[in-house]
């Protein structure tokens, strides 16, 4: 007895509906270690007085954008374009 | 009746199945290509959205009104005397001044960032010591001593010792002793910071004493920062007045333009995709046009045909669709969007562990499958209404 | 009477100029439980009149009624509907699907008619083993021997159970062995109450006995000798 081909498809979908809820119940957990790291974030921000995420520094104006400004690139030299990867991504404020 | 339609249904389901599993190979493969597609494109948004929502998260916290000197187009540092002349604008809770700057490590070839500041005077100043993996805050007495980001830590590669020293700008060496180390929780605004007094700050840049380079200033009403950022203004015309307001906005800005420039790339290769499907689909085959002509002299309606090819479109989108969020998703959760690192992070030598938990809110859903899914059914099953032009006769002589 | 044409013609392309007149003036009555043959060389429209007889497309003048349903102003749609449970086809080279099984060949009609699995392998079952294929029910359709793929092809066109069966030069690629089994198929389901028309022009199928009658087309006219 051959089983019909929309019910093993079916059952395909069952399965990854059981990863998807595995994944959804481990995302409840990381929530909760999560918010434990946000106060601490809140409070670096605070006390330090902090406006950017560290994610690019590979360059004084990338490191913080938004107390940097437009003429940043250019002060290492008068004819530069930006040339940093992450410049193309994180604009100095427009300001 | 509706029993019947259910069957129908199934039946025809079924048939779109097999006829898939038929062509294993091709319709695998333009699965897997529609995943990875798919792959990229939620991946991207979902890398996006978590750091702006960390971003949004963190940024409601920084100073309420920045100020910095500009000459000549550049920020310069100004007397502490600055401070004085703010002393008649009523509404200002407290002034923090502090020194803000970028230290070029020419061995590691990375880039620190360098505070100078009496933390104690800031808002929860006091509870800083909490955010710490070990430590404390230097006061505003102890010369010499700092807190370093996890990654500064690992590049001096210390061993078991707690100094070390910097260049002043004249080459000569000024050390320092480790007095705490930042958690590596908050990696993502500590990674590359070094906090030390103020004093050790102009030292090791070499700023004449009573300079600084920004002031931090809060207010008492959160609702006044633009009036009394204006008095500022007026008061000390050759400053640059930030608001926090406005540094939330530019962020807005920059997350928006760049999230917007990456979606466009990737949209652009999803575009190529579906334009490559509609091509695929638009052609009947000989076989498929005799397989069309026989179902159709065995009494198989042009509605039942279409079914069929809308079936076979939404089964490899839809999985293509639930694989690819997926798999993006373990991606930017469980691998840190290791494959967005280096765009994310460009050259940077120091780069923080990312943390990402995307919220994947029933809209983002919504938005992914509208760009991904919608074009592929309406580039596959549009073109099937040629098999209406298939005359049923054609099975028959020949 | 199963099948009444009466002055059926049928033009193709009307009003172009690439019209064809492909039928003229055809009548034709077929009873039901009888044989008819529709013998005529090739391109003298002997197709154009099965199409017309199994619902495939209705004449362009001329009244057609096919088990009692006049069709000659039907729309396409019911056409269809009407087709699937009055007519079975058996193409020339029987236009089996070679990449299905033996088994959804067979069940391919009942697949829109909302049939369920259950159902369709009972019905496919009963007439595999009528035909003494069983054993090749799982197989695929590309890799049975000429004789088994002609009993599948019948089989497909009775699983629904239709009164008329319609064939198409049935007998054009096949030896005289295979011709002739097929013959001897047809005679067993005229015995059993169908009405059957084959259009051929191999004398191994209009000399058999079982039939009733011979039609001869010859451009687009029944032609009386």
């Amino acid at each position: 007895m051959s089983i019909r081909p929309a019910l093993v498809f079916a059952i395909l979908l069952g399965l990854l509906l059981v990863l998807e809820a595995a994944l959804f119940v481990d995302a409840l957990s990381r929530r909760k270690v999560e918010a434990t790291t946000l106060t601490q974030l809140e409070v670096l921000t605070s006390a330090l007085g902090l406006t950017d995420l560290a994610v690019s520094t590979e360059a004084r104006y990338t490191r913080h954008p938004a107390v940097s400004d437009a003429v940043a690139p250019f002060m290492d030299h008068p004819g530069a374009i930006e040339h940093f990867p992450t410049g193309a991504f994180w604009l100095p404020p427009p300001r | 009746m509706a029993q019947y339609n259910i069957e129908k249904q199934l039946n025809i389901l079924d048939y779109a199945l097999s006829s898939l599993w038929r062509r294993r190979m091709k319709s695998l493969s333009v699965l897997l290509v529609f995943a990875a597609v798919i792959f990229l494109l939620a991946s991207f948004q979902m890398v996006t959205q978590a750091l702006s929502d960390k971003a949004k998260q963190v940024l409601a916290y920084t100073p309420e009104i920045t100020l910095q000197k500009m000459s000549a187009g550049r920020q310069e540092t100004f007397p502490l005397t600055y401070k004085d002349q703010l002393d008649g604008i009523f509404g200002i809770r407290r002034v923090v001044p502090r020194i803000w700057g970028y230290y070029f490590d020419e061995v590691r070839l990375a880039n620190y960032t360098v505070m100078g500041m009496d933390t104690a005077e800031m808002p929860e100043g006091d509870r800083l010591d909490s955010a710490l993996a070990s430590g404390k805050m230097p006061s505003h007495e102890e010369s010499g001593r700092v807190v370093i980001g996890h990654s500064i830590k690992k590049g001096l590669d210390l061993g078991g010792r707690s100094t070390f020293s910097l260049f002043r700008p004249d080459l000569s060496l000024k050390p320092f002793e480790i007095s705490g180390e930042f958690s590596q929780n908050t990696d993502i605004l500590t990674n590359d910071l070094m906090v030390m007094t103020l004093d050790d700050a102009r030292d090791l840049f070499a700023i004449p004493a009573g300079q600084v380079t920004d002031l931090c200033v809060y207010v008492a009403n959160p609702k006044e920062i633009d009036t009394i950022a204006r008095k500022i203004s007026d008061a000390l015309p050759a400053v640059r007045v930030l608001t926090r307001p406005q540094i939330q906005k530019t962020y807005q800005v920059v997350f928006g333009w760049r999230s917007g420039f990456g979606s466009i790339c990737l949209l652009a290769a999803l575009a190529a995709f579906v334009i490559l499907a509609w091509d695929k689909a638009s052609g009947l085959s000989p076989e498929e046009r005799r397989e069309i002509a026989i179902l159709k002299v065995l009494g198989w309606e042009t509605s039942d045909l279409l079914a069929v090819r809308f079936w076979e479109s939404v089964i490899v989108s839809g999985l293509a669709c639930i694989l690819g969020m997926t798999a993006a998703y373990i991606h930017v959760v469980y691998f840190s969007a290791s494959l967005f690192r280096p765009v994310l992070m460009g050259w940077s030598v120091l780069r923080p562990e990312l943390h990402l938990l995307p919220s994947m809110a029933a809209g983002d859903i919504l938005l992914i499958l509208a760009f991904t899914v919608i074009p592929y059914l309406a580039a596959t099953v549009i073109p099937a209404w040629r098999s209406a032009t298939v005359p049923a006769d054609s099975a028959l002589g020949g | 009477m199963l099948i009444e044409l009466s002055e059926v013609s049928k033009i193709y392309n009307q009003g172009h100029p690439n019209e064809v007149r492909a039928l003229t003036d055809i009548d034709l009555r077929v009873e039901q439980g009888s044989m008819v043959c529709l013998k005529g060389p090739s391109g003298s429209g002997k197709s154009t009149l099965l199409a017309i007889i199994g619902c495939i497309f209705p004449p362009t003048s001329g009244r057609a009624a096919i088990a009692e349903k006049q069709m000659t102003r039907l729309p396409d749609r019911f056409l269809t509907l009407h087709r699937r449970e009055t007519i079975g086809f058996i193409f020339q080279r029987f236009n089996i699907l070679p990449e299905l099984t033996v088994l959804d060949n067979i069940t391919l009609p009942l697949l829109p008619l909302g049939v369920s699995p259950k159902e369709r392998k009972l019905r496919a079952h009963a007439l595999l083993e009528r035909f003494g294929i069983t054993h090749r029910a799982q197989f695929p359709a590309g890799q049975i021997s000429g004789g088994e793929l002609q009993r599948v092809a019948i089989a497909r066109a009775l699983i629904n159970n239709q009164p008329i069966l319609l064939a198409d030069e049935p007998t054009a690629h096949l030896d005289t062995v295979l011709s002739r089994e097929f013959m001897v198929i047809m005679q067993q389901l005229k015995e059993a109450g169908k009405t059957i028309v084959i259009a051929s022009h191999d004398p191994l199928v209009f000399e058999h006995p079982a039939i009733d009658r011979i039609v001869t087309i010859k451009d687009g006219r029944i032609h009386v000798p």
